[in-house]
């Protein structure tokens, strides 16, 4: 479906919905109506996303027993079979009934947003439920969370159709139903908020900021009603025993950086390619990838199969080998790019968290082995690793920090952790300029936004465009005849009047000239003038909120906030203008 | 539901038009909400389904693990234990179970890593301290292996704990005993031997241990407590008379003996066992047959010492005879044989108990040096050297 029919049909659903009346009359009969139901509705997406993707992770654990069986171990010919089956089973359901379900769901859902106008159809939801659930409920090295972020911006999206919200509310429908499924889904409400304000909205926007805590917090709520308040992982104790152990963690953001750099640069090269060939071998790429999948779980390594979060949770409690971890995070790279690039619908956050905590506990446990007077718990390393992978493979700083202490409940933990992280991230962006969500945007031929260079973006300030009073300023109690005097003097077009009450006003010499043609030159200014004023703006405003003053306000005043009444210098059109020009 | 600006001024027209507004937004939002109970009960359905049959494999794989693990096929046990876990990540059992699985399969490190971590987030746990000492003990690090036994009795215990640092306690004196620490390994057992109940099979096996730890006086102290249990014991009754028999105490070791030997569980002994306690119910006979003990009349006291010279003396004569070159020891001994008077008769110890005393004496010694120049003795020279140990203990009660 491309993005004009998209369009079309969102336009043909919103002006169904609205009948019999229109948009302008709604605002009419009911102006506050959107903003009111816009909250009432986050509560709503908030519950219903929460009962969705508990739905979706129970079936995912009944698909991986009926037919994995309760304990996949190495041998099993199943362990080949299932994921190759369910690949081409998937594959097909993608390729004709849910071609929207294909990919993670974190750039679906951007693109519902960006360009969709927040549409996400019922059709997409069903299919991301069904063939995610199928995919890594069979063993694809997937996980669910990415899925149940856009399985909640799907439901946000239907409730707010239903409501005939307008075309505004509907786009921003989407991140509030992409915090609930992500929450609900992590059972970390802060963690799925950052995320969505990171990396979805890319901005702290104060007009969609309540509602999406509020069906984040709504979907945890039921999410906990269910699984219980504890994280998803049994975190261990966590210390930092000895001020030194910091140089291991430092030791882990650098490998974690390294490992973020050969996971997105394997992904960054297979996708594209396996893309590239013709369409009928998409019916066959998932279940190729699921062979090979099945392959490494049945040499041995079950643990790279479906999310991992038994062998994350082991991992956190010393029952691995440092060696074995390595081996675990290397193949666990290895089979989510296979699963992913051959366009299996699935996440990539569970496969992250997988890697980066075997990483991590390979760090812990190497440690322990040769400096066990060093150092704290493998747990906190595992956990340590987790966001440290987050914040070099996706790219998300803030919610990478955020994400591991929400996890673990421990504050103590927050030095290891921001010094591992930004390491990771800094040496991620230093090697993969493009973040890895951008990658798959480009490689999908599509253009949004880069929610990196957004967070970048240094907004511009009047002060940027500031210069001198360099027009004459006139005392509103001074005649025209001496307004023209001095305008004549200073050959100026424009100038300022300064009234009585710390007010000012700008005028034109045209305006001038047609004063004077209606008063006699005696006249005081403020008699003339309307009674309008010029707007007050302070130096540290937004450069974007002068624009809409000028085609009235020749020259704009900008104040001192310190001092009532004092100018700290003037603006013109052509003086914002070179301003964004320059920068 | 809609909310209005009423300040605004609306037409009749679209005040009929808001009120349907209100009814269709009412509406929606009451099927939502029915949604939402339908979608919770299937989700609570499908929820409770699936924790239930979680419960059942975590239970079916504990099972399997456990039964691998007595079977002693622990590779199976740490396949089928990790399964459980899997769907029981919370339970202690299983989880000390595993590692214990770990350690049986010879992953040590695995098992060690993995006690560490259990011990990290339960660090007063008596269960996994233990786990950590046997493991530490199986790798030879033994100051380690006893502070974590050590650890063990201190730490918390859930239910039985009263019970469970008693056997941690003795699984550590067996281990010291085993170190050849008996001193230590005495402590442990007098101090689970204060803590016990007044239980009879407690007894034996704590006095039991005490003989491994060489502390044949308080077993047999623990023993007679055993035997005044109703019915006397066979364990019982053979342990005192072994420790009495071992402290020299030939008289009580009789009397136990000859109990033991007629207890009806005696004959389902093997018949090795029983030889050996006939044999020591034959010497302590002996013994009391040779001891001139203070219960005898004089003249009969007078002649056992006779006897016993005899005996002595006989023994130094072969033991000179067969040596080259003779020792200082011996050759003193030989003088102070000579220095008594001779030939000397029953009156003249009858009427002479420091002469009798000095006679023994020198027998003893006689047993004594022989053993060690000319070789172990055999018949009534082993029985008199056994009575030198401790003469004053083998009539003692």
């Amino acid at each position: 479906m491309n993005v004009q029919t998209i369009r079309e049909k969102t336009a043909r659903q919103l002006g169904k919905l609205n009948f019999p009346l229109t948009q302008l009359e709604l605002e009419k009969i009911a102006p506050t109506r959107d903003e009111r139901l816009f909250l009432v509705l986050s509560i709503f997406i908030g519950v219903l996303s929460g009962l969705l993707v508990v739905s979706f992770r129970i079936a995912i654990e009944w698909i991986k027993i009926l037919t994995l069986g309760s304990a996949p171990h190495a041998g099993q010919f199943r362990l080949l079979l299932v994921p190759a089956l369910a690949g081409l089973v998937v594959a097909a359901l993608v390729q004709l009934f849910f071609p929207a379900a294909r990919g993670s769901g974190v750039n679906q859902t951007k693109a519902a947003l960006y360009i969709y106008n927040g549409y996400i159809s019922f059709k997409t939801v069903v299919g991301k439920f069904i063939t995610s659930a199928l995919a890594i409920g069979c063993g694809h090295s997937l996980g669910p969370e990415d899925p149940s972020l856009q399985i909640g911006a799907g439901v946000a999206s239907m409730v707010a159709r239903r409501l005939n919200m307008s075309k505004q509310r509907l786009r921003l429908f989407a991140p509030v139903g992409a915090a609930a499924g992500l929450a609900a889904a992590f059972n970390a409400p802060v963690s799925a908020i950052l995320f969505v304000i990171e990396e979805v909205i890319g901005q702290w926007s104060a007009a969609v900021l309540g509602s999406i805590v509020l069906s984040a917090i709504s979907s945890v709520v039921v999410a906990r009603w269910f699984w219980g308040s504890e994280p998803i992982f049994r975190i261990p104790p966590i210390t930092l025993r000895d001020p030194r152990e910091l140089i291991a963690y430092a030791v882990l953001g650098i490998a974690g950086g390294f490992a973020a750099l050969v996971f997105s640069k394997s992904l960054g090269w297979l996708r594209p390619r396996l893309r590239a060939f013709p369409v009928w071998t998409q019916y066959c790429q998932s279940g190729i990838a699921g062979l090979l999948v099945g392959l490494i779980g049945f040499f041995g390594f079950t643990q790279v199969m479906g999310p991992g979060y038994e062998s994350i949770d082991q991992a956190m409690h010393g029952q691995f080998t440092w060696k074995l971890l390595l081996v675990l995070a290397l193949l666990k790279i290895l089979a989510t790019t296979l699963s992913f690039s051959s366009g299996t619908p699935g996440g990539m956050f569970a496969p992250t968290l997988f890697i980066g905590a075997m990483l991590g506990a390979s760090v812990g446990s190497f440690e322990k082995l040769f400096f066990p007077h060093l150092t704290g718990t493998v747990g906190a390393y595992a956990l340590v690793g987790m966001g440290v992978l987050f914040a070099g493979f996706l790219r998300a700083p803030l919610t990478s920090i955020f994400m591991v202490l929400e996890v673990s409940g421990n504050y103590s933990i927050i030095v290891p952790v921001i010094l591992a992280n930004m390491i990771a991230y800094f040496m991620s962006r230093a090697l993969q300029p493009v973040a890895i969500f951008e990658v798959f945007t480009h490689q999908d031929g599509l253009e949004l936004p880069s929610m990196e260079e957004a967070r970048e973006e240094s907004e511009l300030h009047l002060e940027d465009a500031l210069r001198p009073v360099n027009v004459p300023v006139i005392k509103g109690a001074q005649t025209i005849a001496d307004a023209a005097q001095l305008l004549a003097e200073a050959h100026a077009s424009a100038f300022l009047i300064s009234l009585w009450d710390g007010s000012w006003h700008s005028m034109t010499a045209d305006e001038l000239t047609a004063a004077g043609a209606t008063s006699t030159p005696d006249t005081p200014l403020e008699r003339v003038l309307p009674a309008e004023r010029a707007p007050v703006l302070f130096p540290d405003m937004p450069l974007d909120s002068a624009l809409h003053y000028f085609p009235r306000w020749p020259v704009l005043p900008i104040m001192n906030r310190a001092s009532r009444g004092t100018l700290e210098g003037i603006v013109t059109q052509n003086d914002v203008l070179r301003c964004y020009q320059e920068h | 539901m809609a909310v209005f600006q009423l300040r605004t001024v609306l037409t009749p027209e679209e005040r009929q038009q808001r009120q349907r507004l209100i009814l269709r937004d009412t509406l929606a939002l009451l099927s939502l909400f029915a949604i939402v109970i339908i979608l919770f009960f299937v989700t609570l359905a499908l929820f409770h389904s699936f924790s239930v049959h979680r419960q059942e494999l975590a239970q079916r794989w504990l099972a399997r693990g456990e039964k691998a693990l007595h079977a002693g096929q622990p590779l199976a046990a740490i396949d089928a234990l990790r399964s459980a876990l899997a769907y029981a990540p919370d339970d202690d059992t299983m989880q000390i179970e595993l590692a214990e699985a770990l350690a049986a399969a010879g992953r040590t490190q695995e098992a060690v890593a993995y006690f560490n971590t259990l011990l990290e987030s339960r660090p007063g746990s008596g269960m996994i301290n233990l786990q950590l000492a046997r493991l530490a003990a199986r790798q030879g690090e033994e100051s380690k292996a006893i502070d974590y036994y050590q650890a063990a009795l201190d730490g918390t215990w859930e239910g039985d704990g009263y019970i469970r640092r008693r056997e941690v306690r003795l699984e550590l004196a067996k281990y010291l005993t085993d170190r050849k620490q008996y001193d230590r390994a005495r402590n442990q057992l007098l101090i689970a031997a204060g803590n016990a109940p007044d239980d009879v099979n407690i007894e034996i096996h704590i006095a039991a241990m005490l003989e491994a730890a060489q502390d044949p006086a308080n077993a047999l102290h623990l023993y007679q407590k055993a035997l005044q249990h109703r019915p006397a014991r066979l364990q019982a009754l053979l342990g005192a008379g072994r420790t009495a028999y071992d402290l020299n105490r030939f008289l009580q070791a009789r009397e136990y003996l000859e109990r033991a030997l007629n207890h009806p569980d005696f004959e389902k002994q093997p018949s090795e066992i029983q030889a050996g306690f006939r044999n020591m119910l034959s010497d302590s006979d002996h013994i009391l047959l040779l001891y001139p003990g203070d219960d005898l009349t004089i003249r009969a006291r007078a002649i056992r010492i006779l006897g016993n010279k005899k005996i002595a003396q006989e023994r130094l004569a072969d033991c000179l005879s067969s040596k080259t070159a003779v020792s200082q020891e011996l050759q003193n001994l030989a003088s102070q044989w000579q220095q008594l008077p001779s030939p000397l008769r029953l009156l003249q110890l009858e009427q002479n108990p420091e002469l009798e005393q000095t006679i023994m004496q020198l027998v003893y010694q006689t047993e004594q040096v022989a053993s060690r120049e000319c070789g172990a003795p055999t018949g009534n020279d082993a029985l008199l050297l056994k009575i030198s140990q401790a003469p004053e203990a083998v009539e003692q009660r």
